[in-house]
């Protein structure tokens, strides 16, 4: 590295947060408040890892463990173990300046030293002596673009850098409008976005969770029956009044913090309850025997709920198994009821048989004799059909 | 914003690995608060063949604020408030229940279970939620009314 280039370390700062990882961390590194790999990783008294920056601004706002809602103050939370950190920022990412350009991928303890001093596309100081502005590093040895040129249209003093940006403002020169692609000299499209007519709009009262939005020159048809807005006033008074009320909440908790710890060690609790005849100390006592008491509740509610949705589970799992033993079974007497009906109409036919040959050698007749046994056989047959009944009726039992 | 960041991940998981019978989406691309979400009714319950739209807008204090549910599609369920706002009533959309770990998709999923089964515990709407467990007949016939009317 030439020292003049180290001379130019770049300011650029580096949102750890907004990194994007190579490849997608394990799941055990992640935090539960933002979804992204540990940052500063520390671990609450409950065993759970969070980032250090969120789980502050999670007890900001509840004195909760966010897994498990488990009482949480900022005293249980401690730096996770060195070896998670360690795990957390050997992850590679990829340089935050990756859309300007910057192929680097490296692991995340490094991408500050990177943007710092490497970077081809991080900001750094202009080498022009004198000037303040900023340029990409790669182009820090060119000439200095932020002397100041003439605008060819509105003769104004611009920056050689913003030649581009100035053109959409000039004075002189004129821009189409995004919403309604009509041309408007640029001192006055500021004027006309506030009343396009193309623009879409959300509902007055979307924040109060109505779903409408339209071109704005349809709007008012909406606003002139939306209930939401009809309920504006009202709504926000509400919503003024659940503000102070939280506000009001959140004091009396941490007065409530202050009165009562939020979940007494166990050691004082034993101690607490064998002091019970103590009685200066009795109503600290009535106290926390109740909490060690709701405690005990809480935790054998939770393991009778755990209980219950297991034996769930078990019923659900025996329900399906039955259905399949029973559709297995039904095919099973299927097949079992095609075997009887190909036997039966065996028999069927060796009785035809039978009959008739008994019949040919009674009569020896051909006319009278056939007519006969015709006869005959459609009444061996209606026998028969009373046999298949009986049969089908004793393979339905 | 972390927010945002958390969100988009979420689209993105939600993406890769659908949950049955639920479509979900931004409303607008350019803003990642506001998804449209549509269910089908699931096969067996008197919703079935029914197409529900709801939107589930996720306050900017998300994770640490619930997210919410409404229901533009008019469905007679325990669950949802039967009203212009169509609120699905879930015990962990309840700020006091809610926990910054719980996924959009975990919502997602709870919502379309509850179209399958409602919990009777939890109603908004009381009068459904006793004509459902006393009047079982009636209330699907209801229910099927209805989704043949808005759902379809
Ligand atoms: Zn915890
Ligand atoms: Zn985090
Ligand atoms: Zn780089
Ligand atoms: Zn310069
Ligand atoms: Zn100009
Ligand atoms: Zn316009
Ligand atoms: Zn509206």
């Amino acid at each position: 590295m030439s020292p003049s280039r180290s001379s130019r370390n770049s300011l650029q700062s580096v949102d750890l947060r907004a990194l994007d990882y190579l490849t997608s961390p394990s799941a055990n590194l992640l935090c539960p408040i933002c979804h992204a790999p540990l940052i500063t990783p520390v671990q609450t008294r409950c065993l759970h890892t969070f980032c250090s920056a969120c789980i502050s601004l999670s007890l900001e706002r509840s004195s909760t463990c966010p897994v498990d809602r488990k009482p949480l103050n900022h005293d249980d939370v401690t730096p996770a173990p060195i070896m998670i950190a360690n795990l957390v920022n050997d992850l590679v990412v990829l340089c935050p300046n990756r859309e300007k350009g910057c192929t680097t991928s490296c692991a995340r303890w490094l991408v500050e030293s990177h943007i710092r001093e490497d970077c081809e596309y991080a900001t750094v100081k202009c080498a022009k002596e004198g000037c303040d502005g900023m340029v990409e590093r790669r182009e820090a040895e060119g000439e200095c673009v932020h002397e100041e040129v003439e605008c060819a249209f509105c003769e104004g003093a611009v920056r050689k850098l913003d030649v581009e940006l100035h053109y959409k403002e000039c004075p002189k020169l004129s821009s189409d409008c995004r919403h309604c692609s009509k041309s408007f000299p640029n001192p006055e499209l500021a004027a006309h976005k506030l009343i396009c007519p193309d623009e879409i709009i959300d509902c007055a009262a979307s924040h109060f969770g109505c779903s409408f939005s339209s071109r704005r020159s349809e709007l008012d048809e909406h606003l002139s029956h939306c209930h939401f807005v009809a309920l504006t006033p009202i709504l926000q008074l509400h919503t003024e009044r659940i503000e102070t009320l939280e506000l009001e909440n959140k004091a009396i908790r941490q007065k409530l913090d202050l009165l009562v710890p939020p979940r007494p060690l166990p050691t004082q609790l034993s101690g607490a309850t064998s002091s019970a005849a103590n009685d200066s100390s009795s109503g600290r006592d009535m106290t926390s025997e109740m909490q060690d008491y709701t405690y005990h509740l809480y935790s054998e509610y939770e393991q009778l709920r755990s209980d219950v949705e297991r034996l769930n589970a078990q019923i659900r799992e025996l329900d399906v198994k039955q259905d399949m033993a029973r559709f297995n079974e039904g095919l099973r007497y299927n097949d079992e009821m095609t075997g009887v009906r190909a036997a039966i109409n065996g028999l069927r036919m060796q009785l035809h048989w039978l009959v008739a040959s008994r019949r040919e050698a009674g009569t020896g007749g051909a006319g009278a004799g056939g007519a006969r046994s015709v006869a005959g056989s459609s009444a061996s047959g209606d026998g028969r059909r009373m046999s298949v009944d009986s049969v089908r009726q004793v393979v339905k039992l | 914003m972390a927010a945002v960041k958390r969100i988009t991940k979420e689209l993105a998981e939600f993406s890769n690995n659908p949950v049955p019978g639920v479509s979900a989406g931004l409303a607008s691309e350019d803003n990642v608060f506001k998804w449209n979400v549509i269910l089908t009714g699931p096969q067996g319950s008197p919703y079935s063949g029914g197409v529900f739209t709801l939107n589930l807008i996720l306050p900017t204090e998300y994770p640490f604020k619930p997210p919410t549910l409404n229901f533009t599609t008019k469905i007679y369920h325990p669950n949802v408030s039967n009203d212009d706002k169509g609120s699905m009533c879930l015990g962990v959309l309840r700020s006091d229940s809610w926990k910054p770990s719980c996924k959009i998709v975990q919502v997602l999923e709870m919502a379309a279970g509850l179209l399958k089964e409602p919990n009777v515990d939890d109603a908004v709407e009381t009068s459904i939620a006793d004509e459902y467990k006393n009047n079982p007949e009636s209330f699907e016939k209801t229910a099927r009314e209805w989704t043949r009317k808005y759902a379809k």
